[in-house]
């Protein structure tokens, strides 16, 4: 019985949480459905009296940025996850099943790459890709992006590939599996869901890129979706109901994302940060 | 897996190279680059024309801490108030947090996983979300306030310098929480059920569990939280460029964000570099320890 009544007092405090929490991102989708008018009202009501999809509709228009914006970041994340995710799943494996001189500065070596500030390399990068002429072309946040999943896919699969038992591929060695055959034929199908984790992070890592985007990519038709929504706030200083939707647009995969990889993504989070 | 053997060695690294390769390319060179870069005279009258570049010393450095409109001593101290205060915040509530959700209850798990979305939007998103509750005008934030009578008038968050710093800092709080209380909430399910129902046959009361055993137990994940949450902060530039700019009057001006404009808004890409440097110096002692905290558990286990 006691233990029923400090259920509910949790229960209550849990749900105060959620409720602050998730307060801003209920007043973007508000925001997004209201009018300038409302939004400017002295006191702004909580829910739109005057529900309009108007603004959602104005950037889903056929000219306006935001799509070109979403399909740029699409080219752009899927290219760094692809980078980042094909040379991650070999680096981690080659760190977790081998002994060899070397391996743990390797492994102190994409713990550092993982800590540095963009800022760092940006100046370097821009100039390298100035002279390889790769600025306003997708190669150059691509090339870039990848270097913020590389680190934490590699932590977070070496994790993975350290939890298989030992002797998976010590039984595919007997069955004439060499080092590269017991990866690809054993190791690689049972580390999937590694693999998934992995690939998501750098895809939401190079999603949510936005020094990269506005350094490298000064053209329009080029910007990712998150350059693109820093310039139209710059253009339409207070016109927030066509923002909050454009805001919306933008963290659409991520929020897909993560309502159906929660699980995964938690566990990768922790991975990823906690054991390295 | 044997000891010493060849091939397994040789497989090792040859599995491992194409990565180390990569961000060698794209991170360790540029890196270097950097280095030699805040060392030379390299801006936009010299970008192009690699006969006029020259190595000037220690120049760059010098101007940015003694020049006559230096602010990097003035980045830096905002640099480490937005990090102090941030993790500060970010610590505690994450940690009362994940005391809360560690508990099981009807909609724990739901309601601690819905927290997590924070972390994962791009903070240029969640960066101009909190611009507009800020603002002075249709900005939900005064209206609350004004509704509680706190204050009498909607206030000018992001154009007054002290306000703007607590805007920034209110805004990366919402955006690390779930860090800190994953985080921790993984150090909590690592304390066995046993140690609290022996303190509880003691007589030890909540606070005496929670000093004596919880803390001391997730310490190594305390100190991951605070290391980490440190480098992370310290090196934040989005949310502030969405949000602030670095303003007003450079009060919200961050390191990150004070290299990028001198890199690229001024072009004097030398001294971008060398304010990147001493953000990176100052991340790498931190690093350092760590790292050092790492190794120090793997050993242990």
């Amino acid at each position: 019985m006691k233990n029923e009544k400090g259920n509910w007092k949790f229960f209550i405090i849990g749900a105060l949480v959620f409720i602050i929490f998730i307060f801003p991102l209920y007043w973007m989708v508000v925001t997004a459905l209201k009018t300038q008018v409302e939004i400017f009202q002295i006191p702004t009501p909580l829910w739109p009296k005057d529900l309009t999809l108007d603004a959602f509709a104005a950037q889903l228009s056929a000219s306006s940025d935001t799509l070109r914006g979403f399909k740029n970041s699409l080219i752009i994340g899927c290219g760094a996850t692809l980078i980042s995710t094909i040379l991650s799943i070999p680096a981690a494996y080659g760190l977790a099943r081998f002994k060899f001189s070397g391996r743990k500065v390797l492994i102190l070596y994409f713990l550092m790459t993982q800590m540095l500030p963009s800022t760092l390399i940006l100046t370097s990068l821009y100039i390298m890709f100035s002279n390889m002429g790769l600025l306003n072309t997708y190669l150059a946040p691509i090339l870039a992006d990848a270097t913020l999943g590389i680190p934490f896919s590699i932590i977070i699969l070496r994790t993975y590939f350290l939890s298989i038992p030992k002797e998976l591929d010590e039984a595919a060695k007997i069955d004439g599996c060499n080092s590269i055959t017991s990866f690809t034929k054993v190791m690689l199908p049972i580390a999937k869901p590694g693999v998934v984790v992995a690939a998501v992070f750098s895809f939401v890592y190079a999603w949510g890129d936005l020094i990269y985007g506005i350094t490298f990519m000064t053209d329009p038709n080029k910007r990712p979706i998150t350059s693109s929504i820093y310039n139209y706030v710059q253009q339409y200083q207070t016109l927030w109901n066509a923002t909050m939707a454009f805001g919306i647009i933008a963290i659409l995969p991520v929020v897909l994302i993560f309502i159906f990889m929660q699980k995964y993504i938690v566990s990768g989070l922790t991975n990823g940060a906690v054991k390295a | 897996m044997k000891k010493g053997n060849d091939s397994g060695r040789r497989a090792g690294f040859i599995f491992a190279l194409p990565a180390a390769l990569y961000m060698l390319v794209f991170v360790g060179w540029p890196m270097i680059q950097n280095f030699i870069l805040s060392f030379k005279n390299v801006d936009v009258y010299t970008f192009s024309d690699a006969s006029k570049q020259a190595f000037v010393g220690f120049a760059n450095y010098k101007e940015l801490f003694e020049g006559k409109d230096a602010i990097l001593t003035a980045a830096i101290g905002n640099t480490l108030i937005f990090t102090v205060a941030s993790i500060f915040f970010q610590f505690f509530i994450g940690f009362g947090l994940a005391l809360l959700f560690s508990k099981k209850f009807k909609g724990s798990s739901f309601f601690r996983g819905v927290t997590m979305i924070s972390w994962l939007l791009p903070v240029t998103v969640a960066g101009l979300l909190f611009k507009f509750m800020f603002a002075s005008k249709g900005g939900i934030i005064n209206q609350m306030f004004m509704s509680l009578h706190l204050i009498d008038a909607p206030l000018e968050w992001l154009l007054d310098p002290k306000l703007a710093m607590i805007a920034i800092v209110v805004a990366n709080i919402w955006i690390g929480i779930p860090f800190n209380m994953m985080l921790l909430i993984t150090g909590l399910t690592t304390i066995p059920e046993e140690i609290y129902e022996s303190s509880k046959l003691d007589g030890a009361n909540k606070f005496q569990t929670l000093f004596r055993i919880t803390i001391p137990m997730i310490r190594p994940a305390i100190m991951s939280v605070l290391t980490l949450g440190f480098v992370y902060t310290f090196k934040v530039f989005d949310l502030v460029w969405v949000m602030t700019k670095g303003g007003p009057v450079n009060a919200t001006e961050l390191v990150s964000t004070y290299a990028y404009k001198l890199s690229f808004e001024q072009f004097q890409f030398s001294k971008g570099a060398a304010a990147a440097n001493i953000l990176f110096l100052i991340l790498f002692v931190v690093g350092i320890f760590y790292i050092k905290l790492i190794n120090d558990e793997e050993e242990v286990m």
